[in-house]
């Protein structure tokens, strides 16, 4: 997380308007407190994102019991001892909401990576080639963005079966037409720039032009994609899981476990509450942070560069 | 053995499903649509070749038996198509004397050729029969048309289950013409027949239509004007439409769990009558005797010692069903194993220390490390809070399981190709409440619902004798081995308790009667609701 923000700032920085540079950690406690005096939101969303992080990361030290280990009675509502309650099974939630951090995580990081960067090289050299390869792989685009995007996971993941990584491919596969028609657009600005035209002149290949001077300038609206959609995955995922189709149900899925709670919504509604919360904080972490890595990068937005 | 049957199935209807005398009493209205349920799509409807409850429910008041459970007092078995039937003094031939003057709902007249061609179909050894078929098969010995109104079953022995089977829902008349034209009874337009309603309209994964049968065969019957069953998988989605007002009726599988009864209680009030019942269903964990690693019988034998019968009644079942029995004994008396001894048997008994221990080491002896499984389960009802428990009580004996999930008939699809290694829960619903019932279903080599190619000479032996028995204390003493051996032996489907839950009736709805089994309780030919 902060070599996205380091990224930024040293966006910022080249534009003149970011602190000198400051080297070591000092310097990461520099471009971290310029950050949060320019962008306070995105800073909360940073501090959020970065505890689901040490969440999934420390999930086995963090979670106080297995997340498959129904040793309990069931329906206990929260106390010392299980801070969230039992579920129905008599599985602690803290330790399955923990869990389900690392799941969600890597769930919406994984997909996001693999469909935002196919996504980016598809529409980058279509857009640098243009013709009718182009033409015809924007009408692809279209067809792919016109199905509902749930409705299109959903039948990707009745035909591949339940499993984590089925999820993720149904997930790069919703995210990847978003992330070419996006960086399609920014790479067919980039290739009308004097810098192009002169590693055209200089007699440059297409393809090092292609990952030395146009795919290095989309980098901005890359991580803006990358941030924004991991929280978009995170949502699908869950909603799959709710659904039934998502991970398997006994994977301690945040989307699974609200689906288990609403069995006994009244009896147990820390079942469904913190699951929920978990959810809403994550997707309100990750998309504060998000805005504030685009307001950083657009130029046209107030309390951007430019 | 008939007393002790009707005793149980009296007790059984007095405590939970008894309609009040009071309704009994009221002028029956006529008119109005019942809004019920189907706990899946049935998919495929033909009612002789399938299986599932969804199957049964679709079609329950299509069609009529030879033979069904009385309307008014399901205790009593009585003439359905059949006005009469007698019996040989060797009770090897039945005769059966149809009504007159019945019409299948097309408007053909019905006539002993159609319960010749339907038993015929089921009997037949190429047709896999899993309900009627797997009954009938190992008693008929053939069916013959006596005149146009009176068909003769002679049978190859003696057998007391023969009434019960014939009077199942699975053993329904089909019409001939309908056969022989559509070849099965898959399709909805091939669901032509004689029973109190017509089959109206099927709309995949929404909504299945019964409108009323202005010809049937009892005068002024059916009271409503039709059914509409609502496909509604799974239990927050049924529990929903419960509490919404939706529906009308919860009789059937899955049963509700204590606390959603609860909830809908706090929803409707005095709106409905909640019951506790228990629904002639057995609750089983099935392993794939051929392939591995469960083609070991120390790997069956660790999972019988490891499955916590207990606790898996008291999860997810909320307490509501018998652990490790394999017999019910509310239901069929003192057939059923004496509980005090079933739970002092090993796999049962509590504590679990020692069998897990035991089981333990039966696994690491062929899987140093522990062993990968595919669970398989079918995602309805309350089935993946069970396999989840199911999984979790097994990882403690290094059995580590991973979750297939399937839609309810891919599901069924897959159990009976035997395409699977483990299935983590699986109900078994009795055709009917004959204590052999279960043996026969499950465990006899080639049953119906034997999905792990199990086969022990000794089951199929003890099963055949106690079919045949004619003496009633010698059949309990038959059928009490057969509980005590396979409650202990490395068999394909561990038992995990016999299940009973929650119901509801909504108040409007009169003259419902629900019967032993599931399966029987819905044609609704008297059913009428109130304003």
């Amino acid at each position: 997380m902060a070599n996205r923000v380091e990224l930024a700032v040293g966006m910022a920085r080249e534009a003149g308007i970011a602190p000198a540079r400051v080297g070591g950690a000092q310097g990461v406690l520099h471009a971290l407190g310029w950050f949060a005096g320019r962008q306070p939101l995105g800073a909360i969303g940073g501090l959020i994102v970065l505890a689901l992080i040490a969440t999934a990361i420390f999930a086995p030290q963090l979670a106080p019991h297995g997340a498959k280990d129904a040793a309990f009675t069931q329906y206990l509502p929260p106390s010392a001892e299980f801070p969230m309650g039992t579920d129905q099974l008599g599985r602690d939630v803290l330790s399955r909401v923990v869990w389900g951090a690392r799941l969600s995580l890597y769930v919406g990081v994984v997909s996001v990576a693999f469909g935002i960067t196919l996504g980016a090289l598809w529409g980058i050299v279509t857009a640098y080639f243009g013709g009718v390869a182009d033409g015809a792989s924007q009408r692809v685009v279209d067809v792919v963005m016109a199905l509902p995007p749930v409705v299109l996971a959903l039948s990707l993941m009745a035909a591949l079966g339940q499993s984590v990584n089925n999820v993720i491919f149904a997930l790069a596969i919703l995210l990847t037409p978003t992330a070419a028609r996006t960086l399609r657009s920014v790479a067919l600005s980039i290739k009308e720039t004097p810098y192009v035209e002169a590693a055209r002149a200089a007699g440059c290949s297409h393809w090092r032009i292609i990952f030395r001077h146009v795919l290095p300038n989309t980098l901005a609206t890359y991580i803006v994609l990358f941030t924004v959609n991991i929280a978009y995955a995170i949502v699908v995922e869950a909603a799959l899981s709710f659904l039934g189709l998502g991970a398997p149900p006994d994977e301690p899925s945040w989307g699974g476990m609200l689906t288990a709670g609403t069995q006994a919504m009244e009896t147990a509604p820390w079942m469904i509450f913190f699951p929920g919360l978990a959810i809403s904080l994550t997707v309100f972490g990750l998309n504060l942070l998000g805005d504030a890595i685009r307001d950083l990068t657009d130029p046209r937005l107030r309390g951007g560069l430019g | 053995m008939r007393k002790s049957l009707i005793l149980s199935l009296t007790v059984f209807l007095l405590v939970g499903l008894s309609a009040s005398g009071a309704a009994a009493q009221e002028k029956p209205r006529y008119g109005g649509i019942l809004n019920w349920y189907d706990y899946a799509d049935p998919g495929r409807l033909d009612i002789h070749a399938e299986s599932p409850l969804s199957v049964q429910q679709a079609l329950a008041g299509i069609y009529s038996g030879l033979l069904h459970y009385d309307p008014d007092d399901p205790t009593k078995i009585i003439g359905d198509l059949a006005e009469s039937r007698t019996v040989s003094p060797d009770s090897k031939t039945y005769t059966f004397h149809l009504r007159k003057g019945v019409k299948w709902h097309d408007g053909q007249p019905f006539s002993a050729a159609d319960v010749k061609a339907t038993f015929d179909r089921v009997l037949n050894p190429n047709f896999q029969s899993p309900r009627c078929g797997s009954m009938l098969k190992p008693m008929v010995a053939s069916v013959e048309v006596v005149d146009a109104h009176t068909v003769q079953f002679q049978l190859k022995f003696p057998a007391a289950p023969f009434i019960s089977a014939v009077a199942s829902a699975w053993c329904r008349v089909a019409a001939k013409h309908i056969l022989e034209k559509y070849g099965d009874l898959t399709k909805p337009e091939a669901q032509i027949g004689t029973g109190p309603f017509k089959f109206k309209r099927y709309e995949r994964g929404s909504v299945i239509e019964w409108e009323k049968n202005k010809d049937y065969f009892i005068p002024g019957l059916p009271y409503l004007d039709g059914v509409k069953q609502f496909i509604l998988t799974g239990v927050p989605t049924q529990l929903a439409a419960a509490k919404a007002g939706r529906i009308m009726l919860w009789d059937t599988w899955p049963p509700m769990k204590k606390t959603q009864a609860d909830e809908l209680r706090n929803a409707r009030g005095d709106e409905v009558r909640i019951y506790q019942a228990s629904i002639n269903t057995i609750f089983l964990i099935y392993m794939h005797t051929q392939k591995p690693p469960f083609n070991n019988p120390d790997m069956r034998r660790a999972v019988n010692l490891a499955i916590d019968r207990q606790e898996l009644v008291a999860k997810t079942l909320e307490g509501a069903g018998l652990p490790c029995a394999m017999l019910d004994p509310r239901l069929v008396g003192d057939f059923a194993l004496p509980l005090l001894e079933v739970n002092k048997l090993p796999g049962c008994r509590q504590p679990k220390d020692l069998d897990i221990a035991e089981a333990k080491r039966l696994v690491e002896k062929h899987y140093p490390n522990g062993v990968d499984i595919e669970a398989a389960v079918r995602s309805v009802g309350g089935y993946i809070d069970r396999a989840q428990l199911v999984l979790a009580q097994l990882r403690k004996i290094g059995i580590r399981g991973t979750l297939k999930t399937y839609e309810s008939a891919a599901g069924f699809s897959v159990y009976g190709k035997g395409d699977f290694t483990f299935i983590s829960t699986q109900d078994r619903a009795m055709v009917t409440a004959d204590p052999g019932d279960v043996f026969a279903l499950v465990y006899a080599t080639g049953a119906g619902s034997n999905w792990g190619k199990w086969s022990d000479p000794k089951v199929d032996e003890l099963t055949e004798r106690g079919l045949k028995e004619p003496n009633v204390e010698k059949r309990k003493q038959i059928y009490h081995e057969l509980q005590r051996y396979l409650l202990t032996q490395d068999t394909t489907a561990v038992v995990a308790g016999w299940v009973e839950g929650w119901f509801f009736q909504d108040k409007r709805v009169r003259n419902y009667q629900a019967s032993p089994t599931i399966y029987d309780h819905s044609t609704f030919m008297k059913v009428w609701l109130a304003q």
